[in-house]
């Protein structure tokens, strides 16, 4: 009996030796990964840096992008050191809670807008239970680390409120919470991805300039048809465009003029719909995306 | 079989049929699109897919309804609600069951009884301890098999576990009553008195029946539990195979549409089958040698005999049968009661002092991981055989056939 209960707990020890080497490799290779997790309809986008620090930009409709983060940290790991929510709508915001509730969140960053309901009453009271209180996003805000590794706020809802209010008033009443969408730039070395949230037409064309040529882009809005123009795609030039969208989702996303923008521009699309989850690696140089 | 013993079980299928003359006589039939006002209590968990909260309870009359409601606010185990809406009925399953679209939900501020108050906190606690420690597929994994609580798990996940042929793991039952009570009782025994220790054990099996949300395999392993153990209190020999019967008995006299539940019927049937059908394997002199050479051979001759016993209520019920669910369950099986304990003493140990809880439900990764991994190499792998329409002619036949091999095989023992 006592051989027996032995051997069990050096059998236990043994996998979990292996197990902790195993992910100790996988997951501090040293390079950027990007990770666009399969949420269906909403936008989980998870990064692990090349010096093993978590981002997560924004958190799905439900639970599912748990599965995501558990799949892309190590067990172990149960530090976020920053997570982003691009506008409090509840396909981008309710994932988080959990995210909030199960991990040692470290920061959270988010734009100035409100919108009061239930879900982001929650949100909030999970914030405040982890003594989490929100900084508020502004275009310029930049988030560097050792490596070459960066995250620059292009645009967030005060940057859209004062734009419009400038230019004019008319335009202001336009911007819905989604035209608010914070839309950060993901540097690592010569590696560029632009995260756009839902942001729409409007912003995306007078940020295009500063945003110059492109890798990876996250489509706006799931792919609906006031995300994408023309101007702004000849003047960045993805070579890879990622739909974060639902099987049959009630909205019609993606919408037949993105893709055919999109296969007009010869940009490879992948959609989180049919491809699942889309992981992108790059060593700061280049750049693959792993099936 | 004596003939006292016969006309007893006579008796009692005469009570039952009384009874159930009774409640079809009594029961007020729901219309469809009728509006009704209940108060319930709920003893699942809800669960939240994008943007919803679905969760089932139960009618006065003992019919379940299976409501959907917005995502916010959340309810747990142990709310009490009031729930005003329209029923629609829909067959599911097999089962025509009442389903509720966005009624109106009010929670009742009620004094909770002590005892749900009690397992209310325990659920979370192990629910909370498990989710701090492992992803959530193994983490839901963990509480279904340790605790049979249903957690959230990808669709994926769930998919690939049917498509196995392990689903049942994730639902409490007889291994884990016996696990409990083994446990309780050998610690009772320490220091109290052996009527008195028993007494305790039964307690905390009726404790665990509710721990584990009281669905019907729990609950009839429960009461076959409770009547070993009461056996013993008196001072009887254990009660055998006629515990199931008794233990169908009252679950049926109680509530009567168990009868129409999947999980009473596989249970049952599972059940009758390790107790009639797992005994004819040790008859054939061969498989003996065998099963003392190999490890795993038990775990087969177990699933097999379950499997012969369900097989027409797996196929009438989901129309599929996994083709490599022997074989998946052969490979798993013996992870559960290693899993059972390290997932059980760490749930009590995580509520006296977190960080040791935590240790012992980290060391459950290497089992859950491998677990995992058997059951999405077997899923994707897809050997699934579909079944539509099962005549009920043939499913009497199978159990006619299968009863007469038993009793001749059985009573061809005695010669």
């Amino acid at each position: 009996m006592i051989k027996k209960s032995i051997f069990i707990i050096s059998i236990i020890l043994f996998a979990f030796g292996g197990i902790f080497f195993y992910q100790y490799a996988k997951f501090n290779d040293g390079k950027l990964h990007l990770v666009f997790c399969d949420v269906g309809q909403g936008d989980a986008i998870f990064i692990r840096t090349s010096t093993g620090s978590n981002i997560l930009i924004d958190g799905g409709p439900d639970d599912s992008v748990l599965n995501c983060l558990s799949k892309h940290m190590p067990f172990w790991d149960k530090n976020i050191q920053l997570i982003i929510l691009t506008h409090p709508h509840a396909d981008h915001y309710t994932g988080l809670i959990s995210v909030i509730k199960r991990y040692n969140v470290m920061s959270y960053d988010t734009e100035n807008v409100e919108n009061p309901g239930f879900g982001t009453k929650i949100l909030q009271d999970n914030l405040a239970l982890k003594n989490l209180s929100a900084k508020y996003l502004q275009k310029g805000d930049k988030l560097t680390n050792q490596s070459n590794f960066s995250l620059l706020t292009l645009w967030s809802g005060a940057d859209s409120v004062q734009d419009a209010t400038n230019n004019s008033p008319s335009e202001a009443k336009n911007l819905d919470l989604n035209g608010f969408s914070v839309v950060e730039l993901l540097s690592y070395g010569s590696f560029k991805a632009l995260l756009t949230g839902d942001a729409g037409i409007i912003v995306e064309d007078k940020i295009a300039k500063e945003v110059g040529k492109i890798d990876v882009l996250k489509v706006p809005h799931h792919g609906s048809k006031t995300g994408l123009s023309s101007l702004f795609l000849e003047i960045t030039k993805p070579d890879l465009a990622v739909i974060s969208v639902g099987a049959k989702n009630r909205y019609g996303h993606p919408s037949q003029e993105a893709l055919t923008l999109l296969e007009n521009n010869n940009i490879k699309v992948l959609r989180t719909d049919m491809n699942g989850e889309v992981e992108i690696v790059s060593d700061g140089r280049t750049w693959k995306i792993i099936n | 079989m004596p003939i006292k013993l016969l006309i007893v079980f006579c008796l009692l299928i005469i009570v039952l049929l009384i009874r159930f003359v009774f409640f079809y006589s009594s029961k007020s039939n729901y219309k469809d699109g009728q509006v009704v006002r209940f108060e319930t209590t709920l003893f699942s968990e809800p669960q939240f897919p994008a943007g919803y909260q679905k969760f089932t309870v139960n009618l006065s009359t003992g019919e379940s309804v299976f409501v959907t409601a917005p995502s916010y606010p959340q309810y747990k185990y142990g709310d009490r609600v009031s729930i005003f809406g329209t029923l629609k009925p829909r067959v599911i399953k097999n089962k025509r069951i009442y389903t509720m679209y966005f009624p109106k939900i009010e929670a009742v501020k009620s004094e909770r009884g002590p005892f749900l108050a009690v397992t209310s906190f325990v659920r979370q606690s192990v629910t909370d301890l498990f989710n701090k420690a492992l992803p959530p597929d193994l983490s839901s994994l963990l509480l279904g098999i340790v605790f049979g609580i249903k957690g959230p798990m990808s669709k994926e996940f769930v998919d690939n576990l049917r498509l196995a042929g392990v689903m049942h793991v994730i639902a409490a039952s007889g291994m884990n009553i016996t696990m409990v009570a083994g446990f309780l009782s050998s610690i009772f025994m320490l220091f109290l008195k052996r009527q008195t220790a028993l007494f305790a054990s039964v307690l905390g099996i009726v404790f665990y029946a509710f721990l584990a949300g009281m669905q019907p395999s729990i609950v009839r392993a429960s009461i076959m539990g409770i009547l070993v153990f009461s056996s013993q209190i008196l001072g009887r020999q254990s009660l055998g195979a006629y515990g199931l019967i008794l233990a169908g008995f009252i679950m049926l006299f109680i509530s009567p549409l168990l009868i129409f539940d999947v999980g009473f019927q596989l249970s049952f049937t599972a059940t009758a089958g390790l107790l009639y059908i797992r005994p004819l394997f040790n008859r054939i002199g061969k498989l003996n040698v065998l099963s003392k050479k190999f490890p795993l051979t038990e775990d087969f001759f177990i699933t097999f005999s379950a499997q012969i016993a369900t097989l027409p209520i797996l196929l009438a019920t989901f129309g599929i049968y996994s083709l490599w669910s022997i074989l998946v369950n052969v490979l798993v099986l013996w992870t559960i009661p290693t899993l059972m304990i390290l997932g059980g003493v760490g749930a009590i140990l995580g509520m006296i002092f977190e960080p040791l809880g935590s240790i012992l439900v980290y060391l459950c990764l290497p089992f859950l991981l491998f677990f995992q991994k058997i059951v999405l190499f077997f899923g994707v792998l897809n050997g699934v055989l579909t079944v539509q329409n099962l005549p009920p002619s043939f499913i009497l036949g199978y159990y006619l056939l299968l009863l007469a091999l038993i009793f001749y095989s059985t009573g061809s023992k005695n010669d």
